[in-house]
């Protein structure tokens, strides 16, 4: 079986020889620091690639293809290059949108934000917006993908250009402003999202344009959760973020025969049913570190609708745990997620600066060792306790939540 | 002064700052200014309930970041006017707090947030900003003489900073006069109880709760 039969099979919801291994993307890479570490502490390999960043915001690597083979990677990511990016002062850089980027410790946090002081639908309209059909966005990359496709079996995935609608519009506005905005300025707050909905657009367009023949698969990157709730309601996602997303969707499935998959971090559980309904195939990462976000509770309810991406956390499990610690983790969600197909190993996030170089190996043994099917392997190293199934029911938040307020009168003194 | 005026001043202050709608309530609290009503009282019976009832709210569900940060920006609205009228009286805050992003990290939303409902429950707040360095937490401490600290980190690999910053205000012999509160999206309790802080919320509603308890103020 080779590597994108397996990939059908399992997006399919099918058990196939083994699970699918991923790593790559532009938010789920190696921190250069500790590809660094991995390079030299494997001098045989000759890792290139030391001096090339993925993604300047995270500081991640291009993983050269000799560690990918021997992590057991069946994917190849084709990711558009970053363009019209300027040095502003030393450690700090502004993006094609306009955004400026504060280098600390080991990677970029937002430091200014263009549309802040905007107002109006001009404001937004006369903003400098990116050229999503700039010749460097895209050099080399119809021709990797063909020659991949062609001459690999490996499955191949477009990466996105950085951020997406909702997480688009905190930064290039501001965080708390935006935030408002959703609550108070609603208009604004649409006029922003409906111009990031015609960019997103366009820029799929003409990457399908080039890539569509070769990808099986588009990766689009949105955090609506926090680490214990939604960072916004779910009637706020509903009313502002759904409907776009998936008139997103439509529209790059109408450009290229491919599965769409879907990233947010934390704890999304409340609007599971709306996600399905927009058309997302694939979730992803899957942050087991945030609240809620119960393996076993998401494969009992979701399997059949939505296929699973990543569930390897790099908040909590990877940079705090011994490599046994790892392997109980790795056999705990190949279990849960696995069975049945449906479930792509892959790490949450980027494996940061903080994770030891031997817990990476670990993951990806593990996954070796323990992810084949029918993953009785898995099924033996747990204790009984965690092959229970699901202890938590992932309840759907009611139509009108967030809108109806019960609220208390104010209390009276005396 | 009509009493039933008073009240539906306060009861507009109440409800206009749940629903963040800053303009009623600067209007409602220059009104009740000129009808003669005390800062103390318009704090106190009016605003302060609000927060309360807001982060209740956001506790069991209702409201998120957005409703939340709306209600203490209509909240702010109101200090900016009351704040310098309540120094004047001499009242003393319920209490000082003083808060910061540690060094490496330059995230502030949820740190701005525990600000404002620390503000709305009649702290008085100093905010050291962002990428805050162990001396200027000391120093900090030192002048201000506050009752509790709060330390904020957005990321598994800045949150370790909490450990050299509560060791710094051991050896300036700080540690004993203030509670020290850890919070941000990595951080646990766990965490908390291994870098030896004495509180952690997970949210800034429980941020609020938790100093009342440990000051023991009901």
């Amino acid at each position: 079986m080779n590597r994108r039969e397996r990939y059908k099979k399992i997006t399919s919801f099918q058990e196939a020889d083994r699970v699918p291994v991923d790593l790559g993307s532009h938010v789920a890479s190696i921190h250069t620091w500790t590809y660094d570490k991995i390079a030299k502490q494997n001098p045989e390999w000759d890792l290139k690639n030391t001096n090339l960043i993925l993604d300047r915001m995270v500081q991640n690597s291009i993983p050269d293809d000799r560690l990918l083979d021997r992590l057991g990677v069946d994917f190849r990511w084709i990711a558009p290059h970053w363009i019209d990016v300027t040095d502003v002062e030393e450690g700090i850089y502004q993006d094609m949108w306009g955004i400026h980027w504060q280098y600390m410790l080991d990677a970029y946090s937002v430091h200014h934000s263009p549309l802040r002081t905007a107002k109006t639908a001009a404001d937004i309209a006369n903003h400098p917006w990116p050229d999503t059909d700039h010749p460097d966005l895209f050099t080399g990359l119809e021709e990797r993908a063909k020659a991949l496709y062609e001459n690999t079996d490996y499955i191949l995935v477009a990466d996105s250009i950085k951020g997406g609608l909702l997480t688009k519009a905190l930064q290039i506005r501001g965080y708390e402003f935006f935030f408002a905005d959703m609550a108070n300025n609603i208009p604004f707050a649409e006029a922003l999202l409906d111009k990031l909905l015609d960019v997103y657009k366009e820029f799929w367009g003409n990457f399908l344009k080039r890539v569509g023949p070769y990808v099986e698969t588009v990766y689009f990157t949105d955090d609506i959760g926090g680490q214990s709730s939604l960072m916004i309601s779910p009637s706020t996602f509903r009313t502002l973020i759904k409907p776009r997303l998936a008139s997103l969707i439509d529209h790059i499935k109408s450009c290229a025969d491919v599965k769409f998959m879907y990233h947010t971090d934390g704890t999304i559980t409340p609007v599971l049913d709306d996600i399905v309904e927009m058309g997302v195939d694939i979730l992803n990462p899957i942050q087991t570190s945030a609240m809620n976000m119960d393996t076993a509770a998401l494969k009992e309810q979701y399997h059949g609708k939505l296929c699973f991406h990543g569930a390897i956390d790099v908040q909590q499990m990877l940079p705090f745990s011994s490599p046994e610690e790892v392997r109980y983790d790795v056999a705990k969600r190949l279990y849960d997620l696995g069975r049945g197909g449906g479930y792509i190993f892959a790490p949450c996030h980027n494996i940061g600066s903080d994770v030891p170089v031997e817990n990476v190996f670990a993951m990806y043994d593990a996954a070796k060792e323990l992810g084949a099917y029918p993953l009785e392997k898995a099924a033996e190293v747990l204790r009984d306790e965690d092959k229970q199934g699901a202890q938590i029911f992932l309840e759907q938040a009611p139509k009108n939540a967030g809108k109806v307020v019960k609220r208390s009168r104010r209390p009276r003194s005396g | 002064m009509s009493n039933e005026r008073i009240d539906e001043i306060l009861d507009g202050l109440y409800d206009h700052t749940i629903d963040g709608e800053t303009e009623p309530v600067i209007a409602l609290t220059n009104e009740g200014l000129e009808l003669g009503m005390s800062p103390l009282s318009i704090l106190f019976d009016g605003l302060i309930p609000a927060l309360e009832e807001v982060g209740r709210l956001f506790e069991e569900g209702t409201f998120f970041v957005p409703e939340m940060l709306i209600a203490a920006q209509a909240m702010q609205g109101a200090m900016k006017i009351l704040r310098p009228l309540i120094a004047e009286t001499g009242a003393k805050p319920v209490g000082k707090f003083v808060m910061g992003t540690v060094k490496g990290d330059i995230h502030d939303i949820g740190k701005n947030l525990c600000n404002v409902m620390l503000e709305g429950a009649g702290f008085e707040v100093t905010d050291l900003g962002v990428n805050v360095a162990e001396q200027t937490f000391v120093d900090a401490v030192m002048e201000i003489k506050p009752d509790a600290v709060g330390m904020s980190a957005f990321l598994t690999t800045t949150m370790p900073m909490f450990i050299p910053t509560i060791e710094a205000l051991k050896e300036a012999g700080l540690r004993d006069d203030v509670i020290v509160f850890v919070g941000g999206a990595p951080v646990t309790q766990e965490y908390c109880d291994h870098v030896g802080a004495d509180g952690y919320a997970p949210n800034a509603s429980v941020l609020v709760r938790l100093l009342k308890e440990k000051m023991g103020i009901t």
